[in-house]
């Protein structure tokens, strides 16, 4: 990754996250927006068209779909055709249970990657997680998807109840044809509420990464690069891309830095109304955010790995940006070997 | 590379996308997905590879902004675009 290069300054994001609505039929316990109901001031799909029209001027490659529930939204599928239209690829990341055959066959296009979100290798851990019934209707949704050959990944929020499945959970995307990616609980949304009972301990953090280094073809979405090893280096960013190669769009229009970060302090403007190629290059929030420097991990021997971690975390446990991720692997060692003390790295 | 020269002409390989950076050209492979970083300054226009402009039409273009012998940019871009054809981003 060049790092030189992003550290100028790109004219516009690589890509940007757009959550399309609050609107989910399920209510997950560790859900990052803590979506539910579509919520009064969500954008028309007129709105939509210009946010698409937008980003396509300013010439991002690609839009990572999440919500809500984007399925939810009747305009989807005519959102995501319009993006096609543009060149844009789309990753849309979706619960599943609203993919049948039909959808499906519209979502058979080359520029399209789906995101599916599954918590847990059974029945019980995942639906104890997503809710009743979820799993055996994504596990439909996977299979309308394989019959269509269209490229799919099956996501897994890293959390205790799902720690012991991993292996199940690689084998199970491996039988659908699908890869599989891990991502990390963030304590955003309903998962403030969740992220005590829910997040791996240090010690299963540590073994999460020695097993993400024995499975090299699992992504994780750059999310776990507080605990990135050497063997997985070149896989991808050694840093927060938020503000730098992405930000976010809410369901409203506002334009936040990343999906974690949706906190008014964080809200850079408004799209359609603001100019996302404006808003990326002058915006004061934007511009503090590319200039947030993690000083006391600059001596650690893993600062050239993470650059200090996820801000987001950070932020949501302790108030506070500028400072290391709570979940860095350094800190995580320390738990056993009494070295890298979460104190001394502050 | 087989075939550069002044006639030669380039297209992106499917499914890559480029734009122009301050620090040259940032392609998009959405196999992957995957981006690289091209330092090739101002040299090439990212619209070079619509495949309608040719390598002799990039080096006079490139000389009438830089007092440079046309030797010289031609080396450059050779090695440029020998590096963005093995990693399968351009078509000749």
């Amino acid at each position: 990754m060049g790092n030189r290069f992003v550290e100028m300054g790109l004219s516009a994001p690589v890509n940007v996250t757009w959550e399309v609505t609050f609107s989910c039929n399920l209510s997950c316990v560790h859900c990052l927006s803590d979506s539910g109901q579509k919520r009064s001031g969500e954008l028309t799909t007129e709105e939509c068209i210009r946010v698409i029209d937008d980003l396509s001027a300013a010439r991002i490659f690609q839009l990572n779909i999440g919500g809500g529930e984007p399925f939810t939204r009747l305009d989807f599928l005519d959102l995501m055709d319009y993006a096609h239209q543009k060149e844009i690829v789309t990753c849309i990341s979706t619960n599943g249970t609203l993919i049948d055959e039909e959808v499906a066959r519209r979502l058979d296009h080359r520029l399209v990657y789906i995101q599916v979100s599954l918590d847990g290798a059974t029945v019980e851990s995942n639906d104890a997680i997503r809710g009743k019934g979820s799993y055996k209707k994504v596990l439909r949704a996977l299979e309308h998807l394989r019959k269509r050959n269209i490229a799919v990944s099956i996501n897994t929020v890293l959390t205790k109840l799902n720690f012991p499945e991993l292996d199940k959970l690689a084998q199970l995307a491996a039988s659908f044809g699908a890869r599989s990616r891990v991502s990390r609980l963030r304590p955003s949304g309903r998962a403030k509420d969740s992220w005590s009972g829910l997040n791996v301990s240090k010690e299963q953090m540590v073994e999460f990464s020695n097993w993400l280094s024995r499975n090299l073809d699992v992504s994780t979405g750059d999310s776990f690069f507080s605990v990135t090893t050497e063997e997985r280096r070149s896989l991808g960013l050694n840093m927060c891309g938020a503000c730098k190669l992405t930000c976010c769009v809410s369901p409203v229009g506002g334009l936040y830095p990343c999906a974690f970060l949706q906190e008014p302090e964080f809200m850079a403007g408004k799209v359609p109304e603001d100019s996302l190629a404006l808003l990326w290059d002058g915006s004061p929030v934007f511009q503090s955010f590319r200039q947030l420097e993690i000083k006391s991990c600059e001596s650690c021997h893993r600062f050239d790995l993470c650059h200090g971690g996820c801000p987001a975390i950070a932020y949501h446990t302790q108030r506070r940006l500028g400072i290391p991720d709570p979940g860095c692997l350094a800190n995580c060692v320390s738990v056993k070997q009494n070295q890298w003390p979460l104190a001394s790295s502050q | 590379m087989n075939d550069f020269t002044e006639f030669s002409s380039f297209r992106l390989a499917e499914g890559i996308q480029v734009r122009r950076e301050k620090f040259g050209l940032l392609f998009y492979n959405y196999r992957g997905p995957r981006i690289y970083f091209v330092p090739s300054k101002k040299l090439i226009d990212d619209d070079f590879f619509d495949g309608k402009q040719t390598i002799g039409q990039l080096i006079d273009s490139i000389q009438s902004e830089h007092a440079l012998p046309r030797k010289k940019i031609e080396h450059s871009l050779k090695t440029i675009f020998q590096t963005l054809e093995d990693k399968g981003l351009i078509n000749g």
